[in-house]
């Protein structure tokens, strides 16, 4: 299996940092620095202008370590990395993450040093990620070459979302705005120039990796020739966990599909679009939209079906849900009469019970407990899009436990709360038991949607 | 019709060893036909008594279309006559586009008149394909006329295809409800579809040659009567 092999990169037994330094403003400063607060194994530092780099010894090169590293973390001047990344590889060293610049990014000068590292790959069988990337970051093991001080970039909390980038300054972005939303991440990965491992290989990896349970792509484009085995193994993988992608660079394509064959309508954000859906990935409008639908993903279970309950106290808010939700090609069936008829005896006559449930403005915790457990132990909703607007006087932060007690019927419950402090108070409570919350009727629908449509993927029998 | 279907490869290389990037409408045709796509009948006669005896065996009314590598815009010049009901009028067609043909372009290099079956009108839907850098071949599917000339109402999906994909495909485009049946129009019979862009996906996978098509349009019958490729064009990478 290719796959395992990639297991050096994020849990391996040493690390050599090739251009460590005693300067903690300094790339390889920065990532000794980060290693030895974090990682348990074996740190080489490697440089031959230092004895020691903070409390570690330091060696003047490879073939002076007491024993070789499974990876080696390389940030040197782009022309001396192939030749050592070739005595690496002979030395049998597994894996080398590539931070310097100055390759194929760069020009000609730099594409022949970057077919020279190609070389090294095929000659010696090393595995690379790079180079001219961050690398990867690993809440677990402690692998962290995210070059970027950790009081700039704080690290997130341990979870379950793991996320593969083309742009190294967009990953680390990401981890440091996770932190603060208090976010659990697995593992970061910038690949860079990817000259061997690149996306498809990563997909893989993570989707049998038992610590990640979500995995996010920032994509900017294949390399030649790659789009077919990406549709193919990507949706192998997606059967096994979701996948979600932010696609950039989608513009060019408007200006160029003005005349009417086939070939001026295949602008290549089409095709990208097409093999999302044929690899059965879900694709995010923007930054926000991929962490709505991550956090519902996570925490829900799939919807086996796209109808959709929308309950509310707010009529128009319950109107603007189903508005969104019907656009994204989801269903709000009509409650049948029989279940209206048996809701009407608990509820007063002026609530509206044919969906959107409206509960009106004196609402109570009560009337949303009775209404989620006569419909939702029928078969008549896959999914509940609850909005519950904390500004009615008799609604209380048991409203927690009313939607989380309704999970035991199987299927996701989203919720939607607007509003300030108080409402902030009952947020940090619901997400606290599990319910992913979210600030408007419109974000709610999409989280909503990706529960759906992922859940019917996993429906499908794959031939 | 077409009874001898030749070696896909061998119009390929024919066409290529001619300098030919562009295949001329009977040998798309003969392509389609033989990865058992349903085009509509016709011949490439070379000479007037062959198109009479060959529309004699097609059954009037057929179409006329001149067969040239220095035609690309056969309407354009009067290179197509459409619903010919006779010998008569096919008689007089032939000499026309042929008159037309050399005044437009007296160094025309002309294969012959395409003999067709004047099909019945039908729904108009385009398939299509291209090749991609990165992806390989790509079908595209849409309404024919202005649903992808002006609204770009199309939808693509990467080759190879699954039965899957292509349903998703069809209704993914905004003009789905016409396919399905609108305002007294019986619905269309959607599995003509399916079947004709498997099919194509196989002959994509097979044929790396091919960097443009279009079967444009294809008319699609009731629910059971299947389509008919009504023109097909296909150009060859370099």
């Amino acid at each position: 299996m290719l796959s395992k092999k990639l297991n050096s990169f994020f849990n391996p037994s040493s690390i050599a940092v090739i251009g460590a330094s005693a300067n903690p403003m300094k790339i390889g400063g920065v990532i000794v620095r980060m290693l030895s607060e974090k990682f348990k194994g074996e740190i080489y530092p490697v440089n031959p202008k230092y004895s020691k780099v903070f409390d570690l010894k330091c060696y003047s090169n490879l073939r002076e370590l007491p024993r070789t590293p499974e990876l080696i973390v390389v940030a040197i001047p782009a022309k001396l990395v192939p030749s050592i990344v070739e005595d690496a590889g002979k030395m049998g060293v597994e894996a080398a993450i590539i931070i310097s610049g100055g390759f194929s990014e760069i020009g000609e000068k730099g594409r022949i040093l970057e077919d020279k590292l190609k070389r090294v790959v095929e000659k010696t069988g090393i595995r690379i990620i790079g180079p001219n990337c961050i690398g990867v970051y690993d809440a677990y093991s402690g692998v962290d070459t995210f070059f970027l001080p950790e009081h700039r970039l704080r690290r997130p909390p341990k979870g379950k979302i793991s996320i593969i980038s083309q742009s190294g300054a967009f990953v680390g972005a990401i981890l440091d705005w996770a932190s603060k939303e208090k976010i659990g991440i697995s593992k970061a990965i910038s690949f860079g120039n990817k000259i061997d491992v690149d996306e498809i290989e990563l997909i893989e990896y993570l989707a049998d990796d038992p610590l990640t349970d979500i995995i996010l792509l920032y994509l900017e484009g294949f390399k030649q020739g790659r789009g077919r085995e990406f549709i193919k193994k990507a949706r192998e993988a997606s059967l096994k966990k979701p996948i979600l992608v932010l696609k950039g660079g989608k513009t060019l394509t408007g200006s160029r599909a003005v005349i009417s064959h086939t070939g001026a309508l295949a602008g290549s954000y089409e095709l990208y679009r097409a093999a999302f859906k044929q690899a059965k990935i879900i694709e995010a409008e923007g930054f926000e939209e991929l962490f709505d639908m991550a956090r519902a993903l996570q925490s829900m279970p799939y919807s086996k079906g796209s109808r959709v309950l929308v309950l509310t106290n707010a009529g128009g808010m319950g109107v603007m849900a189903a508005d969104a939700l019907e656009k994204l090609g989801l269903k709000i069936p009509e409650i049948p009469d029989h279940i209206q008829h048996e809701l009407r005896k608990h509820l007063p006559p002026y609530c509206i019970t044919k969906n959107p449930i409206d509960l009106t403005g004196d609402v109570d915790d009560e009337r949303y407990r009775v209404v989620l457990e006569t419909v939702m132990k029928e078969d008549v909703v896959d999914v509940v899009l609850a909005i519950v607007l904390m500004q009615v006087p008799r609604l209380t932060e048991r409203i927690t436990d009313v939607l989380r007690n309704s999970l035991k019927y199987g299927k996701p419950i989203i919720a939607c709360m607007v509003g300030g402090k108080f409402t902030e108070v009952i947020v940090k409570k619901m997400e606290a038991e599990g319910i992913p919350v979210y600030p408007s009727p419109e974000r709610a629908a999409r989280a909503v949607w990706a529960l759906c449509t992922y859940g019917k993927w996993r429906g499908v029998k794959i031939k | 019709m077409m009874k001898d279907i030749s070696d896909p490869k061998k119009i390929l290389s024919n066409a290529l060893s001619e300098g030919r990037k562009v295949l001329l409408e009977h040998e798309a045709k003969e392509l389609c036909l033989h990865y058992g796509m349903p085009v509509a009948k016709s011949y490439l006669a070379r000479s007037k008594e062959e198109a009479i005896e060959v529309a004699e065996k097609i059954g009037y009314p057929i179409v006329l279309k001149i067969v040239s590598p220095d035609v690309l815009h056969k309407s354009d010049i009067g290179g197509v006559v459409l619903n010919i009901k006779s010998k008569e009028e096919l008689v007089s067609a032939y000499d026309n586009i042929i008159t037309r043909v050399k005044t437009h372009n007296p160094k025309a290099k002309i294969h012959g008149i395409l003999v067709q079956e004047m099909v019945p009108q039908g729904l108009e839907i385009i398939v299509g394909a291209v090749k991609d850098a990165f992806f390989g071949h790509a079908i595209m599917f849409g309404l024919g006329g202005i649903f992808v000339e002006v609204l770009k109402d199309v939808s693509f999906r990467v080759v190879p295809v699954t039965r899957e994909d292509v349903l998703e495909m069809m209704k993914e485009i905004k003009g789905y409800q016409l396919l399905k049946g609108y305002r007294g129009q019986p619905p269309r019979d959607e599995e003509a579809i399916v079947d004709i862009i498997l099919k194509l996906s196989r002959m994509l996978e097979e044929l790396q040659e091919i960097k443009e098509l279009d079967l444009n349009p294809i008319m699609v019958y009731e629910v059971g009567k299947g389509a008919k490729i009504v023109d097909a064009r296909i150009i060859l990478e370099a």
